[in-house]
């Protein structure tokens, strides 16, 4: 093993004794009289440390890859991928996976649930922790000390003891299956296995309402960059959230009524075990978002926190100068100046959530961490299912702060 | 201008070097992946153990040994570290739990005993590493314990695809379904659109979705990496099914506080036993005829209590299972070697510090209230029968 790493250093120091004949050959032709020798010699001494520490490093990488190759040489363990065309014989709750399909579509079951998590929970924990962070700056005593009691005890304990804890108490909170919850006139349902939500259901021409609804969007859309511009070129009030929403509202109107009721309100209801209607909620994705919602938000909080003291008082004090209110004074002034400066450390807490939802296998929900830990299990091979697991959480990383930074750039100020 | 020369002829001189060297790495660990890869081969396996120079020794030990047997020298290795690394449960009671004292017990915790007092002659001398289902082939594979006893189901695909060898089957189980005792269900049959809790990472949960989906029976499955999550989603009826080898079901059921009932369907055959990585099988070897040893020393009828009353057995298969001397008819006393690598009195050491198959059983499993079934012996109409021993 080592005899490479030995090979290495020879070959390295018979080039370094050539360099220095090199060196001794030509001072005493006189070519180059004046050169210091190598070994005192600033230039070479930075390539040779940059050589050598290539070599290094190399050394380390080859020994354990040849280690890893003869491990798996020696119990005869293929590093192909061709095992993904296999079924996987798993199931994941609440996805219509076969267990005959393939184990890529298993994965891809576990990416999509993964990614279910982080797009709804980052920008809950966001607004969240926006709001704890307001809330520890608050000249309201009890509010502020709330906050800080809040934000120390989820910044200080472990996430996956805060996603068990979230989860045991829904478990406990709330009745199992036969005996749900059944609020608003069974419009929701609450067991400590799902959750159930009113929804809309297509019917006849509910294709064409969807195209009208994109249209409305765009409408709304139209109608906001209108009255920014006039607001900027006039100064008169813009009421661009009022005029956009109404554009929508009224568009969807005369779509909804146009198409005599393209869908209708269904409400969820179990038969016989059957959930029918409306959209249920897995309890365990409840408790996971929940559970990394409430420890990212006391991160988030945080960096909100010291992202506004950062904001020179002298803003505040000219907010009130101009006579703005408390919400106009952190709406206008000191928030966009504050997510300027906690926009990069935001982006860490994003791809920390990426990370931490790996956490949701322990109680039960099947991201793509759980998904690859069921296989492993499954007489799968563990060397390609980890490289699987790294290249997904590394392309969500990447994608997420490429996205950060992206809109990092944009909230900077133009420097001229 | 001269110097600017001079320093671009270093730069390129160095940039030439850097590209020597990488042909010459790269040369050389193509041209000698063979050595190279037998020799860390060799290096790897005693992976738990420091020596200062793994290379050789095991290397000699290749030489030496010109048999068809391929020895990995996981067994001389175990020897010179003088302890058993052993993977099992620290959640299922009766088979692998830790105990009010702190210590690992159980069934399976009991056959890293048996191993370590065949291989070692110390039953104590085992170092129990925890695992959970999912991680229990992971660890196998990179070497990091001897033995895995972890309540293992042996399938083809993990003889096959997971490099895994299983050895004497301990535990003939089945797979079995327990609900609350007033769930109204009688049967699986009965169990369509319930949702059925299930350990992940399990030949259980494999068998859950081939048979129900073979009947039709349509279910939601919750899979928890551990039974520290499982039980209480049970408990709370998270989950109206809990699925799982019954034996371990009944463990189960012993300790809670809820009335339940075990369905009478048994969906599976699950021979649990102790599971060793591929490519030694010196080791395998070892291991298995220190498991099989409790099963003769129970067909025999030696017992820890009585093994002392058979030093001077006059059959002469006892005192060649024990280690005893046997007069060769010329006077001469000589003690039967069968070549295993294991000591001479193996089996004695065995059971007089953990006790035969009967006993381990009784000791772990009959406080659950799990009878011996096919677990019998032989003869008394069971499954378990080893090969003789001579």
């Amino acid at each position: 093993m080592f005899e490479r790493i030995l090979r290495l250093a020879i070959i390295l120091g018979i080039l370094a004794g050539l360099y220095i004949a090199y060196w001794a050959v030509r001072r005493s032709s006189r070519a180059d009289q004046d050169a210091p020798p190598p070994w005192r010699d600033s230039r070479v001494l930075v390539i040779a440390a940059q050589v050598a520490a290539v070599g290094l490093m190399w050394s380390a990488a080859d020994y354990l890859w040849a280690n890893f190759r003869a491990r798996t040489k020696a119990i005869g363990l293929d590093l192909n991928f061709d095992f993904l065309d296999q079924p996987s014989g798993i199931s994941i709750a609440d996805s219509p996976l076969n267990p005959n399909a393939a184990i890529r579509e298993a994965l891809s079951t576990g990416i999509k649930n993964t990614f279910l998590i982080i797009i709804i929970g980052i920008p809950l924990a966001v607004i969240f922790g926006t709001l704890l962070g307001i809330a520890r700056l608050s000249t309201n005593w009890l509010l502020s000390k709330m906050a800080t009691v809040y934000v120390e005890f989820f910044r200080n304990i472990p996430v996956l003891l805060v996603i068990v804890l979230t989860w045991s108490i829904f478990l406990n909170a709330f009745p199992p299956v036969r005996e749900s919850w059944l609020p608003f006139g069974g419009r929701f349902i609450f067991n400590n296995l799902r959750f159930g939500f009113p929804s809309i259901q297509g019917g006849d021409g509910f294709g064409a309402f969807q195209i009208l609804s994109i249209i409305a969007l765009l409408a709304a859309a139209g109608v906001w960059i209108w009255r920014s511009r006039l607001f900027d070129r006039t100064g008169a009030p813009h009421h661009r959230v009022l005029y956009s929403a109404g554009t929508f509202l009224a568009i969807s109107l005369i779509a909804y009524v146009a198409l005599s009721r393209p869908f209708e309100v269904t409400t969820p209801e179990i038969i016989d075990r059957v959930y029918v209607g409306g959209i249920t909620m897995i309890m365990p994705y409840a408790a996971v978002m929940v559970g990394l919602v409430l420890y990212t938000a006391s991160h988030i909080a945080e960096i909100v926190r010291g992202s506004i003291l950062s904001v020179a008082k002298g803003q505040v004090e000219a907010g009130n100068a101009l006579a703005l209110n408390g919400f106009q004074r952190y709406r206008f002034v000191v928030l966009p100046q504050a997510f300027r400066v906690a926009f990069p450390p935001l982006i860490n807490q994003f791809l920390n959530f990426t990370k931490n939802s790996s956490l949701a296998f322990a109680v039960g929900f099947a991201e793509i961490t759980g998904v690859i830990q069921n296989l492993f299990g499954q007489s799968r091979p563990a060397p390609q299912l980890l490289f699987i697991l790294m290249i997904t959480y590394l392309v969500f990383s990447l994608v997420l702060s490429a996205i950060g930074n992206l809109i990092n750039k944009r909230l900077q100020i133009v420097g001229r | 201008m001269i110097r600017r020369g001079n320093a671009l002829k270093r730069t390129a001189g160095v940039v030439m070097a850097l590209g020597l060297v990488a042909t010459a790495c790269s040369s050389s660990s193509d041209g000698d992946a063979g050595s190279d890869t037998g020799d860390s081969v060799a290096s790897d396996e005693p992976a738990d153990e420091p020596t200062d120079e793994p290379a050789d020794e095991p290397a000699d030990d290749s030489d030496v040994v010109e048999s068809t047997q391929s020895s990995g020298g996981r067994l001389a290795a175990v020897q010179e570290a003088g302890v058993l690394e052993c993977g099992g449960n620290d959640t299922l009671p009766g088979f692998g739990i830790i105990d009010a004292d702190g210590e690992f017990s159980g069934f399976d915790i009991d056959f890293c005993k048996v191993i370590a007092a065949a291989i070692l002659g110390d039953s104590e001398a085992i170092n129990v590493t925890p695992l959970v289902a999912a991680q229990r082939f992971p660890t196998l594979q990179s070497g990091e314990i001897d033995v895995l006893i972890r309540n293992t189901t042996w399938t083809a695909s993990r003889d096959g695809a997971e490099q895994a060898n299983f050895l004497q089957t301990t535990f003939f189980d089945g797979q079995g379904f327990m609900v609350r005792a007033d769930s109204g269900i009688a049967s699986i049959a009965d169990a369509s659109n319930t949702t059925i809790c299930v350990l992940t990472g399990t030949t259980t949960l494999l068998n859950m979705n081939a048979v129900l989906g073979d009947m039709g029976i349509p279910f939601t499955a919750l899979e928890f990496e551990s039974n520290d999550e499982l039980q209480p989603a049970f408990v709370a009826e998270q989950c109206e099914v809990w699925t799982s080898d019954a034996s371990q079901l009944a463990a189960f059921a012993a300790n809670l506080d809820v009335e339940t009932a075990i369905l009478p369907d048994i969906i599976s055959k699950e021979p649990l036993g102790p599971v060793v990585a591929d490519g030694d099988t010196e080791w395998a070897q070892a291991v298995n005829w220190a498991v099989m040893a409790t099963i003769q020393a129970e067909e025999f009828g030696i017992t820890s209590d009585n093994i002392g009353s058979f030093a001077d057995s006059e059959d002469s298969g006892i005192r060649r299972f024990l280690g005893l001397p046997i007069d060769d008819g010329d006077g001469n006393e000589v003690i039967a070697e069968v070549g295993l690598g294991l000591p001479t009195d193996f089996a004695s050491n065995i059971i007089s510090q953990v006790g035969n198959y009967g006993e381990i059983f009784e000791r772990n499993l009959a406080p659950l209230s799990l009878s011996r079934g096919p677990n019998a012996l032989w003869t008394d109409g069971g499954l378990m029968y080893v090969p003789p021993f001579r």
